[in-house]
Order: structure tokens, then C-alpha cells, then sequence
């Protein structure tokens, strides 16, 4: 057992390192004071100097500034001066009245949205003496697009992209053009931002929204540099522009000729992206495949031990999953991670934890059931899942029927490898951790001694028995070793799944009893095969279409049940089957 | 593990209890009012329970496989005798193009589409079928027996056995539960089928198709104006439609027949069993249960044997679906959830496998003791809350699998030896 503690121990260590390395993330404070002075401007009597404002207002990309243009245009900013006639920007919603009818302001920070303070109490000066200082006819425009460029102009890279991206989008924003090309131009800016900026100038284009450039060979060329760009974005607009030559056609607008010509470079154009998106699909749906099959690998390893090597039917191993996700969301609480108030380092510190506490409950059930049934497996079967419904129902009762699990935020978004195919952190993390899992698994079975005894136990009982090995303690830490894994998969399930008490009967036993049936009983690498194998080919079947018939989850479930069925009329005994005298053994 | 060696002859005195009970004691309390119409309803379901539990002891009990899928037979028993029940309820129903009513459930499910009008939606061509009666009693059975036959098949031919059928039949189980979630493959999608109110219009046991029903009602009846129900003197398909053909299953009196008619099935169900156990062809299920290699080596197929107790399994299950759902009146896809077919194997394990006995016992107990359990009671010291079922549940099936692998029927035997004067000498032998 001295290995065993050691590797608690050491996982223990690993939690108190995570803890303090990834403690407290001091939050950037914005500094307010140059965009209050830019502010003062907008009391100026001039409406270049005013639209000068606003712009540099609104590529200083500050998210309050949101509300404060929507504010403005609505005419609640007011100039309040002060006895020396220095402006005050303030901002003022409502009014108060008193018993004589008074109106009152009371005032607001333009920025903050705080109270505007005089003396410690909120400003409530007479409406009066408030000048209005709301844009005019000719500035409103330039108002309304400055809330699109404070998006355009955010720090956040996603608010930002998504701004531009939305620039391109109908209804097309075309006062945000000379921004985005001297976006292109500056070399400074993430080439992402710059591309997308392309992008959305050249769809604007393509909608003929873009003055001066409207005529349908501008279009076509715009369109030929999306192609160049290789736009998913312009495919949904090719059929409208089509519908539009053929109007232009039918109203005698273009010619015959000048029609092909065009039809012809929107054809190649398409086909361009057609492809493209082929590709795209192709490795989304390969990419997709490989990160279910390493859920599938992740749920299945700990199965692989406790069936495969011991061969006891344990179902409660998706309860054990159950509990640790339970446990990710105990340590979030401890954490007190949310949305709001992010703390990241509380996933790092779960993992550990998740597998500690599987493991002893797995040690748990092990002592208490599961060691009077060796050798009965249909027996294991029932009673261990007894002692599932037991769980599920201590935790509906603990935790009612759902709760949240909020991912990291590192886990929002994707890394994009190439144009278009963007691999989302969360996938990757799960593939880095059941990679990380085979390896601890396969180096606790392989290289140390605890592995060696487990192994012995397995393949020749009475012998090890005879030669000094305490096979007790092996089956108690081998059942807690599957257990801890168990945990560590509901752990990395917390981070693209919800969370409820019966999650492991609906989601997970099937089909981790699946792969390792499939795989063949034993092998480590027989459930990597068949994971990786299951999860590409159940995300290949999913999106083929016959007609208007798409295959989907459910009936892809179908079809590789029944494919499983049909694979093990050929491999009874799975892909990697013991071979030799092992064989005869089950 | 290898069971213990169970007598082949079943002691006759526990099923004679149960003839009593349930053929005299049980009629009495409920004509003495001790019992409700609704209590018997819900025993003869639960009897219902107990010819599933008795075509899973054949399978698991005597010939060792352990099918973890008896439910989907079960509930494509149930979904046959409810699309036949939905034909003939409620009167809310919509005459398609082709003249079959179209039942309220599809209809609240499948309403026609927009710039349709409502004889646009078609009933689907499977449910036309189960219109008839005896037809629909015979692939109630049928149809659970052909899936577990081709299941069978493939599955045993290749010799996969043990846990890895358990686990390929519960694969199967959540496989079926997500199809018949499904809202395309029209059977009502999670809503399940219901609006049952008539069972065994005179209809439905001669006819094939609604156009023929109509005519054939209207001509017996021609000429009987009571029969005019919307008083617009002649009869027409109105007052077909309107008129009560078959017995209300809302009525106690037809309760109480579904009641006996389950009954004697479960004693039906039983003798055949009993007559499989007994005949030589039990003692070659018994031989694969105990030893399969060596009954291969003789010469015989044990997958021609496994399938035959496969199917008589799922026809039974089959059969015991086709009576619950008269008697539950709706029937949904959560009958058909992975959980629940663990649960039949609860009640066989709980009541003894390998008796059949024991698997009447055992579902009654369990299902009792659910029924018990699912409501509140103040113990004064301790109040019982339907949230713990589950607990207790998972805790007695625990401790019935580590301490009694025989299950409850031995406790009862194991009395019986104590105090009972002439007991069985059959049923003693084994201890």
C-alpha cells in the first residue's frame, strides 16, 4: 500500500501548488481621466471638433461607453457648469420634482454610472440650470455607429472580432469601413482582426452597400477577394446575388454577355468555397470525433481496470463519474468561481481532488460489496448497481436535480488551426487529459511495483497469493485506481456537459461497457482503439444526409450498435483479444 | 456462480396460495368494499409484473442468460395494444383522406401542417395493422419474439454470453428507448400513446379497416333510430363515431375482467414455463445455464436453445405489456429506459431466480413495497419521504445479493421446513 500513499501524497502536493501558483488575479483598472478630458469637448460649440470627439471616443474601445452614447443620443448628457464656468459633463435620466413642482436633476457620472458627487451627496441641481448638449441632426448618425465602433475598437479581442464580423453582416454597416481599412493597414493588430476586417469590407461591398462601388462588376470583384479569402460567410450571400443578376437581366440593366462573364467567376468562386467547406467539415467532424472518442477512452480506462483486469461488472462506474463532477462543483464553491468573479486555478485544483474522492468511495464499495463477488460477475453486476441507485439518489437528495458547473474561462473559445477549423480549448484540454490518463495509468501499471503485483494478482491469484503478495490489498487498490480515473472522467465531463445525479446511467455506462467490450477485455490498448474508432465513426455517421433524412445522434446511436453487433460476430472477444492461455481463463 | 442445484418440480401448495388470493380472497375484499376498483387495478398491473419477472427467471434463472432488455420487449407488447386501444378511444378523433380515424394522441403529436385541412394528416401505415384485435394479440406476441430472435441470432451464434450480453442487451435497451423517443418514427415521441377509453368493440375483432366498421355498424343497425344520436334521422358516421361500441375501461366491472384475464395469463404463463422446465428441453437449458462447453462438446447447438428461451421470454414480456396497458391507460417510452429493465432483474433476484416461484414473489413484493414506500408516512419518530425508495431499494437489492443469492423464496422454504408438517419433500431437497 506504500505506493498508493505515495501517490496521494503527491497529488496532494500537486493541489497545494495549484492553490497558491494560481491564487488571486488583480484586475487592470481603466484609467478614466483621458476620457474624461475628451469628454469636456463635447460641450465645444462645433460639430468637427464634436464628431473628432466621438470617434476618438469611440476607438478608445471602453465597454462603458456603451451606455453612455445610447445616453447621449437620447439627449440625457447634459454640460453642468460650475461657478467658474468649467464644463461638467454629466448625465441625468430622470427627473425629480418637489411639492412646488420644481424639476429636479438628479446627476450621474457619465462613465461609471455612479452618483455625481458634490460634498459627499449626489448633485441634484434645478433642470435649468443643466445646458443641453445633446448631438445634432447632422451628428446623430455618427452616434449611432460609435456604439458598432466601441465594439469594433474593444480591448476584448472576441467582442472585438465579433464587432467586425457583424460590420458584414446585414444590415451592412458601411459607415465602418474607413476604420476597418485602417485597420488592415496597421501591422500592429492581430492579423485574425485584420482578416476579419477584410472580410467584412469586402461582403459590404459584395451587398452593394458601399457608395461609389455598388456596380455589379465592384461586386464581382469584391466577391472574387472573398473567394481569395476563402469566406464561408460569402456562400450564404451568393444566391441572393444571383437573384439580383438575373432581376438586372430580366430589367435589361446588364447584357447577356456581361452576365455570363460574371455568372462564370461566380461559379468559380463558389466552387472555391465549396471545397473549402468540404475541407472544413471534414476535419470539424474528425476533430469532433477524436475529442468524443477521448471522453469515450477517459470513461472507459477506469472500466478497463476494474473490468478488464478484475473482472468485476461495476455499475456504479458512472456513478463514481458522477461524483466527480460533484466534486469539481464542491471545490468551484470552495473556490467561489462564477461567471462574474472567475477563478480559473479552481479546475487544476478539482482534478486531484475528484480522483482522491472516487478513489475512496471506490475503496468504499469495494470492501463493503464488490469483494464478497469475485468471480460472480452477473452478481458484481446487480449489486453494484444497487449501490448506483443508492448514490444517485443521496445526491439528488444533497444537490437536487441539476447544477452548474462553470467552466474556466480559458476553456471558452477555440484555438484555430487552420482558416475556419477551430479546435475549442475545452476538446483539447479533455484530449490533453486522457492522454495524461493513459499515461498515469499505463506507468502505474507498467513501471512501478504496485503495477507489477497488480499484474501478477490478475494473471495467476493463488500463485501471487503463494509467492507473498497481499492480493487483498492489490484488489482493493486496483478497484481504487479504476474508481479515481472513473472520478477523473466526470471531472473532465464538467467542462462541455451538464451535471445531474443520474448522469452516469444516461450517459456514460453503456457506453463505456461498449468500448470495452469492443476493444477486448484487458488490453489498455484495446480500449484506446476502439474509443478512438467508436468516437471518429459515430461523428462520421451523424451529419450524412439520404435526401431530407439527417442521420443525427439518435439513429447514428442505432447504426453503431448495430455495427458493434456485426463487428462482434467476426471478434467475439473484441479488437485485442488475450491471447494464449489467458484466453481460456474467462 | 453456480447456482445452487433448484428443484425441477415447484411446490404446488405456494401457487394454490396464489390461486386463492388471487381468484377468491382478493374478489371478496373488493365486493366487502375493504378494497377499491383502483388497488385491484393496480395489483392486476402488478401481476402483469410478474409475467415479465417470469419470462426473465426462464431466461436468467434457468438457462444463466442475463437479459438487461426485457422491457423493450415489454413495451413493444404495450406500444401494439396501444395503438390498437388508441384506434378505438376517444371520440375527439380525426377522419383522415383514407377514411381511418386518425387517434387523438397522433393528432395532438402530428397535427397537420400549415395550409393543410385536418384530413390531411395520415394515420401512419404501421398502426393500420393493430385496428384489428386478434390480429393485434398475435403481433403483441409476435413482434417482441421476431426482434428477440433476430437479436438471438446474431448474438449468440457468436457466442457472446455472460456479462457481455447483460451488457449488449442494456446497449440494446437505451438503443430502443432513444428510437422510440424519437417524435419521427410516429409513435408520439415522449408523449407515448394514450386517449384509451374502449377495449374489445365488437369493431375491432371483425373487421380490418374503420370504412368496412362504419358500414358493417351501420347496416346492423338500420332502421334502429335510438341509435340516431344526433337526432338527424338517419344513421351516419356520426352517430357510429358517437355511439359506445365496446367496453368502457372506466367501468369496474371491465377492470375487474382485465384483472382476471391477467390473472389467469400469469397462471397460463407459468405452467408454460413450467412444462418447458420439466421437459427435457428445460433440462438442456438448465445444462447450458451449468455447464455450456461440455453440452457443446456432446453435440449439442446451446445458441438454438438460448434463442428459443429468448423468444418465449420476449413473447411473454410482449404479453405482459399487452395487459398492462388497458389497465395503466397510457404508455410512454420511460417504461422503456435502460433502468427499468435492471429493475425486473431486481425483482427476480429479490424474489429467488431459478424458482418460478420466485419470480411471481418477487415482483408482487417489490412492486408492493413500492407502492408502499412511494408515499409519506409519519412514524411518528421518523418520517418516510418517497425520496428514499431509491435508497431503500439500492440497500435491500445490495444486501438480497450478498446475503440471500437465493432471494426471499428461500426464507419462505426455509420456514416452511421449520413449521410446516407435510411440506413438499421436492422443494426441501435442495438445502
Amino acid at each position: 500500500m506504500n505506493q498508493f500513499y505515495s501517490v496521494l501524497s503527491f497529488l496532494l502536493f500537486i493541489f497545494v501548488l495549484s492553490k497558491g501558483a494560481f491564487g488571486q488575479a488583480s484586475e487592470q483598472k481603466i484609467d478614466d481621466t483621458e476620457l474624461n478630458s475628451l469628454l469636456m469637448t463635447l460641450a465645444v460649440d462645433d460639430d468637427d471638433l464634436k464628431a473628432e470627439t466621438i470617434t476618438s471616443l469611440a476607438k478608445s474601445g471602453d465597454p462603458n461607453l456603451e451606455k453612455f452614447f445610447e445616453l447621449y443620443r437620447q439627449g440625457s448628457v447634459y454640460n453642468w457648469p460650475d461657478q467658474d464656468g468649467g464644463v461638467r459633463i454629466v448625465v441625468n435620466d430622470e427627473t425629480e420634482m418637489d411639492d412646488d413642482f420644481n424639476e429636479f436633476a438628479p446627476l450621474f457620472e457619465p462613465i461609471s454610472g455612479k452618483p455625481f458627487l458634490v460634498d459627499g451627496k449626489q448633485a441634484k441641481p434645478d433642470l435649468l440650470d443643466l445646458e443641453d448638449i445633446s448631438p445634432g441632426r447632422s451628428l446623430r448618425n455618427l452616434v449611432n455607429s460609435a456604439k458598432f465602433l466601441l465594439r469594433i475598437f474593444s480591448k476584448d479581442e472576441e467582442v472585438r472580432s465579433s464587432g467586425i464580423k457583424k460590420c458584414g453582416d446585414p444590415p451592412y454597416l458601411s459607415d465602418a469601413v474607413p476604420f476597418l481599412e485602417e485597420m488592415i493597414n496597421d501591422e500592429s493588430i492581430n492579423p485574425k482582426i485584420r482578416w476579419l476586417s477584410r472580410e467584412s469590407i469586402s461582403l459590404i461591398q459584395f451587398s452593394g452597400q458601399l457608395e461609389g462601388k455598388d456596380s455589379f462588376n465592384d461586386r464581382v470583384s469584391a466577391l472574387k477577394t472573398l473567394g481569395e479569402l476563402k469566406s464561408l460567410r460569402a456562400k450564404a450571400r451568393i444566391k441572393d446575388f444571383q437573384i439580383k443578376l438575373d432581376q438586372a437581366l430580366e430589367d435589361q440593366k446588364i447584357s447577356a454577355s456581361a452576365k455570363k462573364k460574371l455568372d462564370a467567376e461566380i461559379s468559380k468562386v463558389d466552387r472555391s468555397l465549396e471545397s473549402h467547406k468540404d475541407t472544413v467539415e471534414m476535419s470539424g467532424n474528425l476533430f469532433r470525433g477524436i475529442s468524443y472518442g477521448s471522453v469515450l477512452i477517459l470513461m472507459a480506462l477506469g472500466l478497463a481496470i476494474t473490468f478488464g483486469l478484475m473482472g468485476v461488472i461495476n455499475m456504479a462506474h458512472g456513478e463514481l463519474m458522477m461524483i466527480g463532477a460533484y466534486v469539481t462543483y464542491e471545490v468551484q464553491n470552495i473556490y467561489g468561481h462564477s461567471p462574474d468573479n472567475p477563478v480559473d486555478s479552481y479546475y487544476f485544483a478539482a482534478l486531484p481532488i475528484a480522483f482522491i474522492v472516487s478513489a475512496l468511495v471506490g475503496i468504499l464499495i469495494e470492501g463493503l460489496v464488490v469483494r464478497h463477488l469475485y468471480n460472480r460477475p452477473l452478481e458484481s453486476l446487480l449489486a453494484t448497481w444497487g449501490v448506483g441507485l443508492l448514490l444517485i439518489q443521496l445526491i439528488r437528495i444533497r444537490y437536487g436535480d441539476n447544477i452548474g458547473v462553470n467552466s474556466p474561462t480559458w476553456a471558452r473559445g477555440g484555438y484555430e488551426v487552420a482558416q475556419d477549423i477551430i479546435l475549442p480549448y475545452a476538446r483539447l484540454y479533455l484530449i490533453g487529459l486522457c492522454m495524461a490518463a493513459v499515461g498515469f495509468v499505463y506507468f502505474i501499471l507498467r513501471r512501478t511495483r504496485q503495477g507489477m503485483l497488480i499484474r501478477a494478482t490478475m494473471q495467476n491469484r493463488d500463485m501471487a497469493r503463494s509467492l507473498g503478495v497481499r492480493t487483498r490489498n492489490v484488489d482493493r487498490f486496483t478497484f481504487a485506481l479504476g474508481s479515481g480515473i472513473a472520478g477523473v472522467a466526470g471531472y473532465g465531463w464538467t467542462i462541455i456537459g451538464g451535471v445531474t445525479p443520474d448522469m452516469g446511467q444516461t450517459n456514460f455506462i453503456v457506453d463505456s461497457f461498449l468500448v470495452v467490450v469492443t476493444g477486448g477485455v484487458g488490453e489498455l490498448a484495446g480500449v484506446l482503439f476502439s474509443g478512438l474508432g467508436i468516437g471518429v465513426l459515430s461523428k462520421v455517421i451523424e451529419p450524412i444526409e439520404f435526401g431530407d433524412f439527417v442521420v443525427g445522434p439518435v439513429w447514428g446511436k442505432v447504426t453503431l450498435l448495430v455495427l458493434i453487433v456485426a463487428f462482434i460476430q467476426f471478434r467475439p472477444s473484441g479488437l485485442f483479444a488475450p491471447k494464449g492461455r489467458l484466453a481460456d481463463k474467462k | 456462480m453456480k447456482p445452487v442445484a433448484h428443484p425441477l418440480v415447484e411446490s404446488k401448495r405456494s401457487l394454490t396460495v396464489l390461486a386463492i388470493i388471487g381468484f377468491v380472497v382478493l374478489p371478496i375484499m373488493y365486493s366487502m368494499d375493504v378494497l377499491t376498483i383502483g388497488q385491484i387495478n393496480m395489483i392486476g398491473r402488478y401481476m402483469t409484473f410478474a409475467i415479465l419477472a417470469l419470462g426473465l427467471d426462464l431466461l436468467w434463472g434457468y438457462v444463466g442468460i442475463l437479459s438487461l432488455c426485457q422491457c423493450t420487449f415489454f413495451c413493444l407488447g404495450a406500444y401494439a395494444m396501444g395503438m390498437h386501444l388508441a384506434h378505438h378511444g376517444g371520440p375527439e378523433g380525426i377522419i383522415d383522406a383514407n377514411g381511418w380515424k386518425l387517434p387523438a394522441c397522433l393528432f395532438v403529436v402530428y397535427p397537420y401542417d400549415i395550409g393543410e385541412s385536418s384530413g390531411d394528416a395520415l394515420v401512419p401505415f404501421f398502426w393500420k395493422p393493430f385496428w384489428n384485435l386478434p390480429l393485434t394479440l398475435l403481433l403483441g406476441l409476435l413482434i417482441p419474439a421476431i426482434c428477440s430472435f433476430v437479436l438471438g441470432y446474431f448474438v449468440f451464434r457468436s457466442r457472446v454470453r455472460g456479462v457481455y450480453f447483460a451488457i449488449l442487451s442494456q446497449a440494446i435497451a437505451v438503443a430502443g428507448w432513444l428510437v422510440f423517443c424519437r417524435n419521427d418514427v410516429k409513435l408520439c415521441g415522449t408523449n407515448g400513446l394514450t386517449r384509451f377509453d374502449i377495449i374489445a368493440p365488437a369493431e375491432s375483432l371483425t373487421t380490418f379497416h374503420p370504412e368496412d366498421a362504419k358500414d358493417q355498424w351501420i347496416a346492423s343497425h338500420d332502421g334502429d333510430m335510438a341509435q340516431d344520436l344526433n337526432a338527424d334521422g338517419k344513421l351516419d358516421q356520426l352517430d357510429y363515431s358517437m355511439a359506445e361500441v365496446g367496453f368502457s375501461l372506466a367501468e369496474p366491472t371491465v377492470q375487474l375482467s382485465l384483472y382476471f384475464i391477467t390473472l389467469l395469463c400469469l397462471f397460463g404463463s407459468f405452467f408454460l414455463c413450467k412444462w418447458i422446465v420439466n421437459s427435457r428441453l428445460g433440462r438442456v437449458l438448465i445444462a447450458i445455464r451449468d455447464d455450456e462447453p461440455t453440452l457443446n462438446f456432446f453435440g449439442y447447438k446451446p445458441h438454438q436453445y438460448k434463442i428459443f428461451a429468448f423468444c418465449i421470454a420476449a413473447a411473454l414480456a410482449g404479453l405482459a405489456g399487452m395487459l398492462y396497458i388497458p389497465q395503466m391507460k397510457i404508455i410512454t417510452p420511460s417504461n422503456m429506459e435502460a433502468v427499468r429493465s435492471v429493475l425486473v432483474v431486481v425483482w427476480v433476484a429479490v424474489g429467488g431466480r431459478g424458482t418460478l416461484r420466485g419470480a411471481i414473489l418477487g415482483a408482487l413484493t417489490v412492486n408492493l413495497t413500492y407502492n408502499y414506500l412511494t408515499s409519506e408516512h409519519d412514524y411518528g419518530f421518523f418520517s418516510w419521504s418517497p425520496d428514499y425508495w431509491p435508497i431503500f431499494l439500492g440497500v435491500a437489492f445490495v444486501l438480497v445479493v450478498l446475503l440471500l443469492p437465493n432471494g426471499l423464496i428461500e426464507v419462505v422454504d426455509r420456514f416452511k421446513e421449520k413449521f410446516g408438517k407435510n411440506s413438499n419433500p421436492n422443494s426441501i431437497e435442495k438445502a
